[in-house]
This record gives C-alpha cells, structure tokens and sequence, in this order.
C-alpha cells in the first residue's frame, strides 16, 4: 500500500510541476526555469519548518510567494528579450539556483540537534509530518487538494477572457500586440504563477521525501517539467495530467525492470512524440472531436 | 476638421534604403484616407511606424495631439488606433469568438471584471458585432478553419473590437473577388458612417477611388502626390509612377 | 587569501586559452542557429559523444591514442547528421517547440547513453604535449592549452573560408537569409541545412576532443555544463552572430577562469551564468547583435 501511495504522491508532484511550465507554454514560451523555481519552494519551506518551527501551511506559503518573486524578477529581463533566448536564459536560471543550494550551508541547533541546508551533504530532516503524527493517507491527500485547486484554478482561467488573451499571446505575438495586449506584461504574470505553482510543489516535495539536495533540481528535471504538457498537449490541462501519469506512472514505475534504460527512453520518447504529435496528444482537434463525442453521449441520454 | 493623425517629417531607413523619407500627412477626423503607390514605395511600413512595430529614424506621429513616437505597440492600441494586416494574422487556435473577446475595449467595467470576468455579460455585444461581420453563425469555429473572405471579416471586426478612433486597413481588399470587394466597401463606409476615422492602404484602385475622400500617393518613401480620387486620376505624376510614363499607361 | 595581479593575469590568460574551445562550440551553436533560426540543444552533446567514439576506437584497435582527433570529429559530424534528420528535418515549419523540445530530448538520449555505457564514471583522454611550458617573464604557459587555442584558431579560420568562400558557404548563407528567394535560385534547403549540421558537428567533435584533451577526463558531467557554456557565448555574441560568439567564447574562458581563482571551484559557475544574466538586462542583443528591425 505505502508503495502504491508513494507513486500517487510522486504523480501529484510531478503534476504541480508539469503544470506550472504548461502555464507558460501557453503564451508560446517554453522555460527550463521551473526545477529553480521548485527548488527555491522546497528549500525555503524547508528551511522553515526545520530551523524556524513553522507550521506547513505558513511555510508553503511563504514557499510558494519566494518562487513567485523569483519568477516575476526574472521573468522581467527573459521575458523582454524574444523567443529562443529564453531557453537559454531559464537553463542558467536553474543552474544557478542549484549551484547556490549546492553550496548553501545553514545549520542550526534545534532542540539539541544540528540541522539545516549542509552543502554538498544536502538537506536532511525535513520530518515535519513525521513529527506531527502525519499518516502517509494524509500527506497524499494534501499533495492531491494543491493538484486539485491548480487544475481547477487552470480550467477556469479557460473560461475567463485572460485565458483566450495568454492563448492569444502563444498564437501569435505581433497580432495580440496589435489587438492592445502588452506581451512583457502577460508573459511575465504567467510566468510568476508559474513560479507559484512551482514554488508549492517544491515544498511539498520536500517534506514528504524529508530530503533533498541539489542532485535533484537539474536541467533533466526541467525537462520532465516543461515535457508534460508539451507531449499531453496544450489544448486541455488534462493533457499534463494524462502525461505525468503515463510517464512516471507507467513508464518509470511500471518498468523498473528496463532499469536505467528507462532514462534513455525518456529522451527517445520526446523525440519521437514530437515528430509524430508536435502537438502533444490532446491537439486542438482532438479535444474538439473528444467534446463532441462527450456531448453525443450526452443527447442520447 | 481637426487632424486625428498627423505624421510630420517622419523617416524610416533600413540600412541604407530609405524606405520612409521625410514624410508628412494629414488625415482628418471622419474621412477614409486612401495611401497607394507601387509596391515598396512604402506604404505599409508607414503602417507599421504608426503601429510602432518598429522604431522610426525621425520625424514625429501624432493621434489627436499626442505624440506617439516613444510608445510601445499596445500602448497606442489603447490610445485609439488598431490594424489588420496584409497577410491576415489571427489567433488560429481561438475560436471567432475569442478572438473578438481578446481584443474587446471596455472602459465601463472594471480591471477584474475585464480579465476574469465569464464570457455571458459580453455576449450580446460581440455577438452584435459578429452579425455585422456576418459571422454570427460561425462564432464557435476556429478562426483557423474559416474561409479566406470569412478571416479578412473577422481580422476586421477584431480591429473594431478595440473602439478605434483610427483604424489602419493595410490592403484588406488583397485576394479578394469582386463580390468580396463590393461588400468590404459597404463595411468601411458604415465604419466611417459610425464616426471612425480609416487609413486605408490598398492597391485595388476600384475600390480606394470609391470609398475615400482624400487620397495620398507614396513613391520610394515620398509623397509624390495628394488630393480627392478625381484630382490623383488626372495626376501625371502619379501615372508616372505606376505606370513609368504617362505614354506607356495610354 | 590575497592575490596579485600576477595571479589574476595568469589566471585570465589560462581562460582565454581554454575559452577557445567555448568559442569553436559557440560557432557551431551559432552557425546552426544562423541556418535555420532554430537552436540545437543536443549540439554540445554530440561534441562529447563523438569524443567518446574517438576513444572507444582508440582503445579497440591498435593504434595511436592520437586517433581520436580524427574519429571523434567525424562522428560528431555524422551525429549532427542524425540529429539534423531526427530533431529538425520533419517538424512542421511554424512550430517553434517542437524541434527544440526533440532537441532536448536527444540531449539526454545522448547523455544517458553515454552514462549507461561508462556506467557514468570519467575516462582518461590521451593529453597533448603536456610537458611542454613556456615562461614569459613572470607568466607561464601550458604548451597543451597553447595548442588547444592555436587548433582552435585553425579550425574557426577553416569554417569561415568555408561559409565565405566556398559555393557551399553561399548556398548556407543564401538559405539563412530567405529560405524562400534561394528555394527559388535551385537551392536545396534540406541538403544545406544538413551539410551544415554536419559542418557544426565536425567543429563540435574537435571542440570536445580539445576539451577533453585540456581537461585529461572524458565525463559524463562534461555535457551539461559544455552545453549552457556553448549556449551562453552564443547568446552573449548576440544570436547569429560569428564574430560575436568567437568574442563571447574568450571573454567566458576568462571570466571562468579568474572566477575559479577567486571564488573556488564549486561558485565558479554561478558567476559565469550570472554574467548572461548582466548581459540581458543592459545588452540583450549581445555584444554585436542587430536588433530585429523588419518581420
């Protein structure tokens, strides 16, 4: 059971990720800046919890704010600058951030005990659900609430007009301009509540794995982030859900067997999907075939 | 009549071509402004120095008054001018309606409601707008799969849907067939009947020498010419242009 | 610690010397991205993996170690080739991510092979004269790093007669500027856009063998690292810029360099990624970057 909850879990933080680059990708930028982002919430949290005894909630809060600020500082300058550029822009990103928690060293005694951010050692004893008599039902539970509120928060953005304007940005840049949107600033909103997103999936990946170290915020990780929605498709935020599933659910659980192949797979995954789907999976007319197959049961009900 | 548009000494040079030279121009308030010349005399590049697309090498633009020169694109949308475009742009992947929706002006309601607020209370506005457009009916398709004469009707509704004061048609009637071209001359002339001002860009001469009031010829970045239709029709300079001499047009 | 100034000029000329082969890969990037407005994220990859190839040759057969200068550049070229028709060759023209993103994915197809073939752990690579040493005055000179930028000169020499002297130059520089106008002046745009994916892959290969060469290791950890580097001088030269990226790949070297001397290995890096960061907010067009003026 703890196994099957364990891969849940990772699923729900994989998503929150996932999602956080496909808020992004919908004004037509992709950004390898999220793993900065996430890492940024799980060691601010962190931190937190560990070394200032917050409570979870203040503390993926603030987890979540750090990120966003990152995000819109940094969004200003990439995102004023055009197109590929960001790429590059947003693998630096990442790369710093790593490089400094790689050499971030912050320990402190509570209660007797040393803790905090060690370097290269990483960041152990982040065992605040252990400590407060969390249940592992719990902690998934939570992770699924925070993934539940962001798909819920995305799918409604498609019903507002902001949704159409960041789509509108994405379709094609010189015409939105030209219909009165200010492009730096879309993209750099989408860009912090990209970060936001990140940000809380940082801190929830960091207290229910109670460890993290630099090791785990690399640019392979930004792209599993950015590859969710682009293989699932930008029509739907289902798309980024079906992908997480698919690839960390099927592929990296269910074929332990294959053992560090599956890495390889991954690579040779993306490039065959993006030459057979270069929209991902669910495209504009699938979902529009989807809802008109949805709305025919529907009648004949 | 007072100036809604005022261009003044207004350059533009790519390397060394001077694609825009010291260009002046009046358009009036209410009128429809005809800007023709042979291809690359620079026509739709004055386009896009109003737009701010890009950045031009001298001289002045200015909308009711106000400079325009150090604005950026968007900004002088919302100061009261919007476009098509030669080679329609529109958001493919949005439907009809969304398309009119990203571009839909509303100074009554608030920041919040304009960004987050649902699709029901504008419906009848846009969908108003959608019937004058003859697109009423396709208003859930996406703008990708609408036919030619239907996308250069709805790029032209979504430049309405800002509430110009000044609309820039940069040839609108290209591609078009003489059914279509009839047809675009009845919506610019309600346009300008419901107090928009049009620049219009075209090389289709039946239908700027019939809607526009005044008209301006550019060759090589220059003014070479101005006045009503009837006055640029008898104008041998303007023949010259066109056609190289006035012999060879006869 | 103190250090003086003897110190921090040893240190810049050591980064400028092995910056040369940031600039080789920086001119790949940028060659590449000049043809076809497209980034190709697995460039650098391909540099180390052909390295790699040199050296799996070099020790299968008995022949001089000194092989690999000659294998690793043509299987760069050949993979450049593989990554031209897999990556870039089928995408549809308007989409933007998706080539990219198959970039990215053979990045770390590339990587993790590598990796699942060393099990991950480094490989000695044949050095280059490295008894060698010059003294100037109070400076010294690593005759191995003195080669690596004199080979690196040579090579950047040779692509630029090439793409400036050559028929097949034209035809790049043809396509790179109006794909359409050199379609229509019987131009094969697939055929060039694939001779210079291989000509980049071919300046890769040596780039990475160099590296190696410089470094005395072939690791896995090289790519990442190679690849934002080769990234950053490209777009710090201004993308699409080859004088710029040549520039660009010193000044990187340098900065690198004077860096790991004043903050130690571990920060080093976190000071030439911020670097990009400054050249973004006050030269977001590179040190000799156009700005996009006409769509």
């Amino acid at each position: 059971m703890a196994y099957y909850l364990g891969i849940v879990q990772n699923i729900g933080i994989h998503t929150l990720l996932g999602l956080s680059a496909y808020l992004l990708l919908l004004t037509g930028q992709l950004s390898l800046a999220q793993v900065g982002f996430f890492a940024i919430g799980a060691y601010t949290s962190g931190i937190l919890t560990v070394i200032f005894g917050l409570s979870i909630f203040p503390a993926l809060f603030a987890g979540a704010l750090t990120a966003g600020v990152f995000a819109f500082l940094v969004g200003i300058p990439v995102l004023y600058v055009r197109g590929l550029m960001l790429v590059v822009a947003t693998i630096a990103f990442s790369e710093i951030v790593r490089l400094f928690f790689f050499n971030l060293n912050w320990r402190a005694m509570v209660n007797g005990v040393e803790v905090g951010p060690d370097s290269t050692q990483g960041f152990r004893e982040i065992r605040y659900f252990a400590a407060n008599g969390w249940e592992q039902i719990e902690v998934v539970s939570l992770i699924w609430f925070f993934v539940g509120a962001v798909l819920a928060l995305l799918w409604w953005l498609d019903r507002v007009r902001a949704g159409a304007v960041l789509r509108a940005v994405g379709e094609d840049e010189l015409a939105a301009q030209s219909s009165g949107i200010n492009l730096t600033r879309v993209k750099v909103a989408a860009m912090t509540g990209g970060g936001i997103i990140a940000g809380i999936g940082g801190g929830l990946y960091a207290h229910s794995t109670t460890y993290v170290d630099h090791n785990t915020f690399t640019i392979l990780l930004a792209t599993f982030a950015v590859s969710y929605p682009i293989l699932g498709g930008l029509s739907s935020v289902f798309g980024t859900l079906i992908a997480v599933i698919v690839i960390q659910g099927v592929m990296i659980e269910g074929m332990r067997f294959l053992g560090d192949f599956r890495n390889i797979l991954f690579g040779l995954l993306i490039i065959l999907a993006m030459n057979f789907r270069p929209n991902g999976l669910l495209d504009g007319n699938t979902v529009a075939a989807l809802k008109r197959r949805l709305f025919f049961l529907k009648a004949k009900r | 009549m007072t100036a809604v548009l005022a261009l003044s000494q207004l350059a533009k040079h790519f390397g060394g071509v001077r694609a825009v030279d010291r260009l002046d121009l009046q358009v009036e308030r209410g009128e429809v402004f005809g800007l023709i010349g042979p291809n690359g005399s620079g026509k739709s590049t004055t386009v896009n120095l109003v737009c701010g697309i890009f950045p031009q090498t001298g001289g002045t633009i200015e909308l009711d008054g106000v400079e325009l020169g150090r604005l950026q694109p968007h900004q002088r949308i919302e100061a009261g001018i919007s476009r098509t475009f030669q080679n329609i742009r529109l958001f493919g992947g949005l439907t009809v309606w969304q398309n009119i929706w990203v571009a839909w002006r509303d100074d009554e309601t608030g920041w919040a409601s304009n960004w987050f607020g649902g699709s029901r209370h504008r419906r009848a506005q846009i969908q108003e707008l959608l019937a004058f457009s003859n697109l009423d009916h396709r208003s859930e398709e996406l703008a990708g799969n609408l036919s030619f004469g239907e996308q250069r009707r709805l790029e032209l509704a979504r430049a309405v849907a800002a509430k110009p004061k000044l609309i820039l048609l940069d040839e609108p009637a290209a591609g078009m067939n003489s059914e279509e071209v009839t047809d675009l001359k009845k919506r610019i002339l309600k346009l300008k009947q419901s107090g928009v001002t049009v620049l219009l860009v075209e090389h289709v001469m039946e239908l700027v020498m019939s809607v526009t009031d005044r008209i301006a010829v550019l060759n090589f970045g220059k003014r070479i010419a101005h006045g009503t239709p009837q006055e640029i029709q008898q104008n041998e300079l303007v023949q010259q242009a066109y056609f190289g001499s006035a012999e060879n047009a006869k | 610690m103190g250090f003086d100034h003897i110190d921090v000029l040893q240190s810049v000329i050591d980064g400028i010397l092995f910056g040369s082969t940031y600039a080789v890969l920086g001119l790949g990037f940028t060659i590449i991205f000049g043809a076809m407005h497209k980034l190709n994220l697995a460039y650098a990859a391909s540099a180390i993996a052909g390295a790699y190839v040199g050296i799996g040759v070099a020790t299968l057969l008995p022949v001089s170690p000194y092989i690999v200068f000659i294998i690793g550049p043509v299987a760069s070229g050949l993979l450049g080739l593989i990554l031209y028709t897999c990556c870039f060759r089928l995408m549809p023209d308007g989409n933007q991510l998706a080539p990219l993103m198959a970039s990215i994915g053979a990045l770390f197809f590339i990587d993790e092979i590598i990796i699942h073939q060393t099990a991950g752990s480094p490989i000695s690579f044949p050095a280059l004269f490295e008894d060698s040493f010059f003294e100037i005055g109070e400076f010294g000179i690593r005759g191995d790093l003195v080669f690596v930028m004199l080979a690196s000169l040579v090579l950047m020499a040779l692509l630029l007669l090439l793409l400036f002297k050559s028929k097949l130059g034209l035809a790049t520089r043809a396509v790179s500027q109006q794909v359409v106008a050199a379609q229509l002046c019987g131009i094969q745009t697939h055929k060039t856009n694939a001779t210079t994916f291989i000509m980049a892959g071919v300046l890769g290969g040596f780039a990475g063998c160099l590296a190696a060469a410089a470094v005395g290791v072939l690791s896995p950890l090289l790519t990442i690292p190679l690849t934002v580097k080769g990234l950053i001088v490209t777009v710090i030269g201004g993308l699409g810029s080859i004088p710029g990226a040549i520039i660009a790949g010193f000044m990187v070297g340098a900065f690198e360099n004077l860096f790991l001397l004043l903050r130690g290995v571990n920060e080093r890096d976190i000071f030439v990624f911020l670097l990009l960061f400054v050249f973004l907010v006050f030269r977001p067009n590179g040190i000799f970057g156009k700005t996009i003026d006409r769509d």
